[in-house]
């Protein structure tokens, strides 16, 4: 009896034993070992997949597309897996746009058949849920406007979809959306099954970009530069038209003739400087106004169009013409009307180098100017040290310094806006695929280059050029007053300036009350007899302005329009007509921008920086005519002197980066 | 017995509800396919009537038929009268 209880005894401790081991195998399974064979498991049954977000697309200001991302198919053909063979295989062909027979042979003749495309959603809806068709799709850039504006909206690295160049790379952080995840279950077969519950992270979408640029006036733009070369025999050109109120850019267009061919898709109206000519005697001009140097009845006497201009204390000459030959005496005003470079350069010589530099750095040039464009080029400026003694003369006729077609837009814009240098903007809004507005451009000044009274009178000068006698004679349109001035520039090509070959341009503010656009017009290398830019941009320009003023949706706003001479057409309304819908129309919201918060001439005030990275707050200080020494690395944390004081333009301003 | 009740109960409320989220998952799918393939069509006929509304398309067109681009001078602006 004992051995039996002995031998029950035992069994139990046995069968105990043996629970205990399987219990601690399975604690030791479940959780020490857990996490690694759960892991295990998971990679056998499930896979996780990146589900790709749709990159924002890019808009004009009035909501036309230029480039927006949409997904293609290509299309995968199984025919073991076709149930109804004839009927599908005309299904096929009928979608994809191919001939019956042709896919009859593929399916007839082949395991899998894959067609690449890619093809859009609308043209394969109906292979969707054929059995045997199988579709992959993936996302690509499509360009609804199709080359307008293609040089500002910039391109894609073909492999990775993000911006190489132009707004597409400035903004690719805002265009390029987050990445979904997705886990999908595995059969034994490697058959997926999605399932609703086990998407980890929704994609989301890129956000909008919506461009200061208006289609219409792009086209129209685009359409002159095209006809530019064919009327002109020109080899390129560019066209910048500006908002001056507001530093938005309305229209950018670009044409560069290479090995025969016309490109369209270079931005060189911010990556090519040229040398201005006569367009630039104006800052000159501003210059001797805003210091005094030269009062309205002051005058010199223009040689009678040949001047040998002493250079230098040994009697060496430098001789200097003019197109436009003047007898007597001009004033300045006369000067900047007829264009003369002698009495240009008769009048710089009441500046100092550095005086004349500053104007021009006062105007922006040897900066870049801010704009929303990656690659943009801060022109050529160089420092009064370097000059020699013709260099006052001939930076006053426009040589010896280079300026973008945007620079020039952005100092001739300062003109039309009493003064005040704006930051250039190509981007007006950007929103969230809701549509929610994240960002709206503000006008930025960047300093007030010259006083509202001489800006008034380097209108007045404007005025002149395209009056009677003036170089833009036959620029000037019939019932609206335009403003501007001409420019043609001998071409400096290797360090060499080749006789004959010309850049001809024109700067124009429209209207010249209230002005609301500025146009820059510059025509490359003009072949044919007319070379001046009198004879070639400012007919262009007119032309632009004729066809902006009758087009259907405009950047002009005729409500702001005055007529000389003729008064606008009133409409009497009848008493019966419906009310007119006043909270419907655009209205003009006037600068938020008052007197006490811009600069005195030759100063500007220290930006915030703080927080952004070292490059950054160089080009911002940059911009604003500042020296920039660095204390650090890493995040910028403040200045010296600080954000929002006043100093003098060429100022050190220190930056301490942690 | 009551347990078992309650147990079924459960798993049915439980593959009921896997039921219809995965519908309703498949028919979120077809309507994204084909608010795509809406996309892409409106996409399309937007660019055809950009294209053939362009200065390009209608300047010549007009040009054949003896029309031009108006000067300054050959329109006129109604600015209607303030609302009173």
């Amino acid at each position: 009896m004992a051995k039996l209880t002995l031998r029950l005894t035992l069994i139990e401790i046995v069968l105990l034993l043996g629970a205990l081991l399987v219990l601690g195998r399975a604690a030791q399974l479940q959780l020490i070992d857990g996490a690694s064979w759960r892991a295990e498991a998971d990679s056998v049954r499930k896979e996780t997949l990146v589900l790709p977000a749709r990159r924002g697309g890019i808009y004009d200001r009035n909501g036309v597309a230029l480039a927006l991302t949409q997904e293609y198919f290509e299309v995968g053909v199984a025919p073991n897996e076709l149930r109804e063979r004839a009927e599908d295989v005309k299904a096929i062909a009928a979608a994809l746009g191919m001939r019956p027979s042709q896919v009859a042979s593929d399916v007839r003749t082949r395991k899998w058949i894959g067609y690449r495309g890619p093809f859009s959603g609308s043209q394969v809806r109906t292979l969707r849920g054929r059995h045997g068709v199988h579709l992959e799709g993936h996302y690509a850039r499509h360009y609804p406007a199709g080359s307008l504006a293609r040089g500002v909206i910039g391109a894609l690295r073909p492999d990775s979809a993000r911006g190489v160049s132009g707004v597409e790379f400035a903004l690719d952080s805002a265009l390029t959306g987050v990445p979904g995840l997705a886990v999908v279950l595995k059969d034994r077969a490697g058959r997926r099954y999605a399932s609703p519950a086990r998407n980890e992270r929704e994609p989301v979408a890129g956000r909008d970009v919506y461009l200061t640029i208006d289609a219409e006036l792009q086209e129209i733009a685009e359409r002159a530069m095209d006809e530019a070369i064919t009327d002109y025999e020109a080899s390129g050109g560019d066209v910048v038209v500006l908002d001056p109120a507001t530093g938005e850019l309305l229209a950018l267009a670009s044409r560069q003739t290479v090995e025969g061919q016309v490109v369209s898709t270079k931005a060189s109206f911010f990556t090519d400087p040229f040398e201005p000519g006569s367009t630039a005697k104006l800052f000159t001009a501003a210059a001797l106004l805003v210091r005094h140097r030269v009062t309205p009845t002051d005058a010199v006497f223009a040689e009678n169009g040949v001047w040998q201009m002493p250079v230098n204390s040994r009697g060496d000459t430098r001789s200097i013409h003019d197109a436009h030959k003047s007898v007597g005496e001009l004033t300045l005003a006369q000067a900047i009307q007829v264009s003369s470079n002698i009495a240009m350069a008769k009048f710089a010589d009441r500046l100092s180098a550095v005086e004349q530099f500053e104007a021009l750095r006062d105007f922006g040039f040897g900066s870049p100017t801010g704009v929303e464009y990656p690659s943009e080029a801060r022109g050529v400026t160089r420092p009064p040290e370097r000059w020699d003694g013709y260099s006052k003369a001939s930076i006053a006729m426009g040589y010896e310094f280079q300026v973008t077609p945007i620079q020039l837009a952005a100092a001739y814009g300062s003109i039309a806006n009493n003064g005040i240098l704006l930051t250039p903007s190509l981007v007006r809004e950007v929103r969230d695929p809701s549509g929610q507005v994240l960002y709206r451009h503000q006008p930025e000044p960047v300093r007030r280059a010259v006083p509202p009274e001489v800006a008034a009178t380097l209108r007045q000068y404007l005025r002149s050029v395209v009056a009677a006698g003036g170089t833009a004679e036959g620029a000037q349109l019939r019932n609206y007053s335009l403003i501007g001035k001409t420019g043609t520039a001998v071409r400096n090509q290797g360090g060499v300036y080749k006789a004959g070959t010309y850049t001809a341009s024109f700067a124009a503010i429209f209207p010249a009350e209230d002005p609301q656009l500025v146009v820059i017009v510059k025509v490359d290398n003009p072949g044919g007899v007319k070379v001046f830019g009198g004879q070639t941009a400012a007919p262009i320009t007119r032309t632009m302005l004729e066809e902006a003023l009758a087009a259907r949706t405009s950047a002009i706003d005729r409500l702001r329009l005055g007529r000389p001479g003729q008064d606008t057409a009133t409409v009497v309304r009848q008493p019966d007509a419906a009310p007119i819908d006043v909270a419907s129309r655009d209205e003009i919201v006037s600068l938020p921008m008052l007197a006490e918060q811009v600069d005195p001439p030759g100063q500007s005030l220290v930006p915030n920086v703080a927080g952004t990275t070292l490059r950054r707050a160089a080009n911002a200080l940059h911009r604003r005519g500042f020296k920039v020494a660095v204390r650090g690395a890493g995040k910028v944390s403040r200045t010296t002197p600080a954000a929002g004081e006043s100093e003098r333009y060429g100022t050190v301003v220190t930056v301490w980066a942690e | 017995m009551i347990w078992l009740l309650v147990f079924l109960a459960v798993a049915v409320v439980i593959q009921g509800r896997q039921s219809w989220a995965i519908a309703t998952s498949r028919r979120l799918g077809v309507l994204k396919e084909q608010r795509g393939a809406l996309e892409a069509e409106k996409a399309a006929l937007e660019r055809q009537i950009r294209l053939a509304s362009s200065r390009r398309v209608l300047g010549a067109r007009a040009a054949q038929l003896g029309l031009h681009f108006p000067q300054d001078s050959e329109f006129v602006y109604f600015r209607l009268p303030a609302e009173r």
